[in-house]
């Protein structure tokens, strides 16, 4: 039967006999494809996953990976600029090491990462705090980049020449540091896309000059820089596959257009001044700009500047409310975004040099004077000229001119010790109306 | 049998507290009890002049009060008893409000200022009988409650806004689940010269709280649509003030009831911007704000969840103009608006054209700031006048 089959094949049906014929023909072509595949698959297999990683889950949830764990970021700005000295003082560099005292006090509360905006001059004081704060206190840190934005007369984000020399810093910044274990990841730029919209440092090129329509001469702008970031996340990609890159944003503007050329881009990093709410910023994103995001700037004052005088309840309740927050919406909360993978608050201590930072004399003086407005932190709100911003009151810790082991003594604020508990247990209730 | 006896005995004591509280009570405790709270089913505001069942005055008068005529005792055609009360409003913006209302208190004139007021835990809703004189009378909002100072009322509740009609007819306002415990300004009404530029005259009688088990609490509202922030100037669909002012707002002037050639319907709104930077700074803008002057401090958003967009036409009257922004919601404070977006830098046309903003993705269920634009010296330096004309959400 078998037989006659064969011969009907071969006689009566071309087809089969030759598919037959080309499966023969094919056979160690295909054996080897497999032996390819399966040699590829072992190679997948055995090699070791990126140190820090992002694991995606259906619906666009997103969860940070480090050394094989979900790790959500408990993060605080840093950047320990001692009463009397002024934002250029090299804190790396300081001998009493101020990072010692800071990274007991933060894994006392919690802290797991800090978020450092730009590395110091001297390589090795930048290995030491970056080493200091993991080995001794398992601190992970977020090391960033200006990006240029504060190049004067303004950041030519269309010049070639500008462009490289930009990327150098960059890649050299990350060569020097990848290979510390504490490196979390890269944040590129802070709010450098405002600066698109015209709204701070304002740059051009000719060919957007020609464009007369001016909506569509920031899409240009925005189309130059985020291909730029872009480029620049590939190159850390090719040298670094063990970190991921976040862009560094200003609220969610631009990111529209960034999700057309940044497909390099692995998380998108917010700064975000709401008050007690991030409004719809986690399903924003989702819907323009489909990445896991880090709310690498957020916080409150903790001064009153209605009543002109401290409000550490105040402080804490903004806190609590944004942490709440960035929790109901972490990819492990059943109910929210699922796309946050955690925040670094604004900031570790007070800064007192922030209210004129060209006035010497000042930087040894807690100023009260508010410089800026925002609503959404009401309650202060009816201050004079509606100016309820302190710069120099955002400290987690206030500084006090008491000497501490040559260190401006540490106080923790009352946020301190409630977000300290908030982590123990977060309770994810809604936001209560009043503080 | 002298069982049966006291039993008898018990029911004929009990016999006229029933039929008392058949007239003038409800039963509250229907688990397990067999006690029986009196309680009143109704609690009158006003029935007729000099009636013993009144219990608050009309005395809180507010906004144009050179522009209201109060007749008590209007006895033309009441919808009950002898009388009921007229208002006459000229709509003549004596105070230069633009806008008049008026508040049954407790005592009179009592702004939250006097302990007064009463404790109306257990009604329900508010009905009250209501027309016009010729009919297309326009009443902006009813409320209860609502008076603040330092003893506050324990609820407001709005109602509105209401085009009468010239025969007598019911309204009810829904009070259940709102806290009654105080209160000391029961009904208001308020009104604008923009709804009833030609004055207008309205009847009111029956006003009173009732105690009706049916009333349930109401469910979160979700606007249907179209929703208009502006359709015409007297237009009862209008939402949203121009009231919001930022910036040198002194450099801001603004008409809502222009008629130079509005793009639909009797009136379009024009703005002129003079670019003195009168405030010291060189920008300005407007916000469209519900209640007027909310910058995120009375809990008061729409749920305009159902918008897909929002539209509106606009012009510059040279052509030219440059608006850096126009955006909807962005409010933040206690009560944030839960969005925000945005179009911009716009050029105007000297013709009307159409403009929209991109709502989908963005969460609408809490909107305090229907509509804003925003411009600045540097891109006028000869300011701008605009015209914006059927803004609305769909």
């Amino acid at each position: 039967m078998k037989s006659n089959t064969n011969k009907k094949i071969a006689s009566g049906s071309n087809s089969p006999v030759t598919v037959k014929g080309a499966a023969s023909r094919k056979l160690p072509l295909l054996a080897a494809s497999c032996l390819v595949l399966f040699l590829f698959a072992l190679g997948m297999a055995s090699r070791p996953k990126p140190a820090v990683w992002i694991k995606k889950f259906k619906g666009s949830r997103y969860e940070l990976m480090a050394a094989g764990k979900p790790y959500v970021v408990k993060g605080v700005c840093y950047n320990p600029i001692p009463i009397g000295k002024g934002q250029d003082y090299d804190w790396w560099s300081d001998p009493n090491k101020p990072w010692l005292t800071d990274g007991r006090l933060m894994q006392e509360m919690g802290v797991n990462t800090v978020r450092i905006y730009k590395a110091g001059n001297n390589p090795e004081s930048v290995k030491k705090v970056i080493s200091d704060m993991y080995d001794i206190y398992g601190i992970r840190t977020i090391m960033g980049h200006w990006l240029g934005f504060w190049e004067y007369p303004c950041p030519l984000y269309g010049g070639k020449e500008f462009q490289e020399k930009v990327k150098k810093e960059v890649l050299e910044m990350v060569s020097l540091y990848k290979d510390e274990p504490g490196i979390l990841m890269w944040i590129l730029g802070n709010e450098n896309n405002y600066s698109c919209f015209g709204q701070v440092n304002p740059w051009s090129t000719d060919e957007i000059d020609k464009e007369t329509d001016p909506a569509k001469q920031n899409l240009m702008r925005a189309r130059v820089y985020y291909s730029f970031v872009n480029d620049l996340a590939a190159e850390i990609h090719k040298i670094d596959p063990d970190h991921p890159v976040a862009l560094g944003n200003g609220e969610l503007l631009g990111l529209e257009v960034a999700g057309e050329v940044s497909p390099e881009i692995d998380v998108v990093a917010c700064i975000i001044y709401r008050g007690k709410s991030f409004g719809n910023i986690f399903n924003s994103l989702k819907n323009i700009f489909d990445r896991p995001i880090l709310i690498s700037e957020f916080g409150a004052d903790s001064y009153d500047a209605y009543l002109g005088k401290e409000d550490q309840n105040m402080q804490a309740f903004f806190l609590e409310a944004q942490w709440r927050q960035i929790y109901q919406n972490l990819a492990a909360t059943k109910g929210g975004a699922g796309n946050c993978i955690g925040g670094a608050m604004f900031e570790w201590t007070d800064e007192w040099w922030k209210h004129n930072e060209y006035y010497a004399d000042g930087w040894s003086l807690h100023d009260c004077e508010s410089n800026w407005s925002n609503p959404s932190y009401y309650f202060d709100i009816k201050a004079n000229s509606n100016k309820n911003m302190n710069e120099e009151w955002f400290g987690i810790v206030e500084l006090s001119k008491e000497d501490e082991s040559g260190l401006d003594r540490r106080i923790p604020r009352k946020a301190y010790y409630l977000i300290r508990e908030f982590w123990k247990n977060p309770a994810l209730a809604d936001t209560p109306r009043k503080k | 049998m002298k069982r049966i006896f006291l039993v008898l005995a018990a029911m004929f004591l009990a016999l006229p507290t029933c039929l008392l509280s058949a007239e003038t009570s409800s039963e509250t405790s229907k688990e397990g009890s067999s006690a029986v709270t009196l309680a009143p089913k109704e609690f009158v505001i006003y029935n007729d002049k000099n009636s013993r069942d009144n219990h608050y005055i009309p005395s809180g008068f507010m906004g144009d009060v050179g522009d209201i005529k109060l007749n008590d005792q209007y006895m033309a055609d009441p919808h009950s008893g002898p009388t009921g009360i007229e208002f006459v409003y000229t709509a003549k913006n004596s105070q230069g409000q633009g806008w008049v209302g008026v508040y049954w208190q407790n005592p009179a004139n009592n702004w939250g200022t006097r302990k007064g007021g009463f404790d109306l835990s257990g009604m329900t809703k508010l009905t009250f009988w209501a027309k016009g004189a010729k009919g297309g009378e326009v009443v902006r909002e009813f409320m209860v409650g609502g008076i603040k100072g330092t003893y506050p009322d324990t609820t407001l509740v709005k109602f509105g806004p209401v085009e009468l009609t010239d025969t007598w007819k019911q309204y009810t306002i829904n009070l259940a689940g709102n806290d009654l415990s105080y209160i000391s300004g029961a009904f208001g009404w308020v009104t604008t010269s923009d709804l009833n530029p030609q004055g207008a005259t309205f009847y009111l009688d029956d006003i009173k709280f009732e105690a009706d088990p049916a009333m349930k609490p109401e469910g979160h509202k979700v606007e249907n649509m179209p929703f208009y922030v502006y359709a015409d100037r007297n237009s009862i669909t209008n939402h949203f003030t121009p009231s919001g002012f930022m910036g040198s707002y002194g450099d801001i002037k603004i008409d809502i009831a222009s008629n130079t050639d509005p793009y639909l319907g009797n009136s379009c709104i024009k703005m002129v911007y003079t670019a003195k930077a009168v405030q010291g700074v060189r920008w300005a803008g407007v916000y469209w704000q519900n209640p007027p002057n909310n910058w995120g401090t009375v809990d008061a958003g729409f749920d305009l969840s159902r918008a897909n967009q929002l539209s509106f036409w606009a012009r510059g009257e040279k052509g030219g103009e440059r608006i850096e922004e126009f955006k909807i919601g962005g409010i933040m404070g206690e009560y944030s608006d839960s969005d925000s977006a945005s179009i911009g830098p716009v050029i105007l046309n000297k013709e009307w054209t159409q403009y929209t903003i991109d709502l989908r993705g963005k969460d609408m269920s809490y909107i305090i700031g229907g509509f804003c634009w925003v411009t600045n010296a540097d891109v006028n330096p000869e300011g701008a006048t605009l015209y914006l004309d059927e803004i609305k959400y769909e």
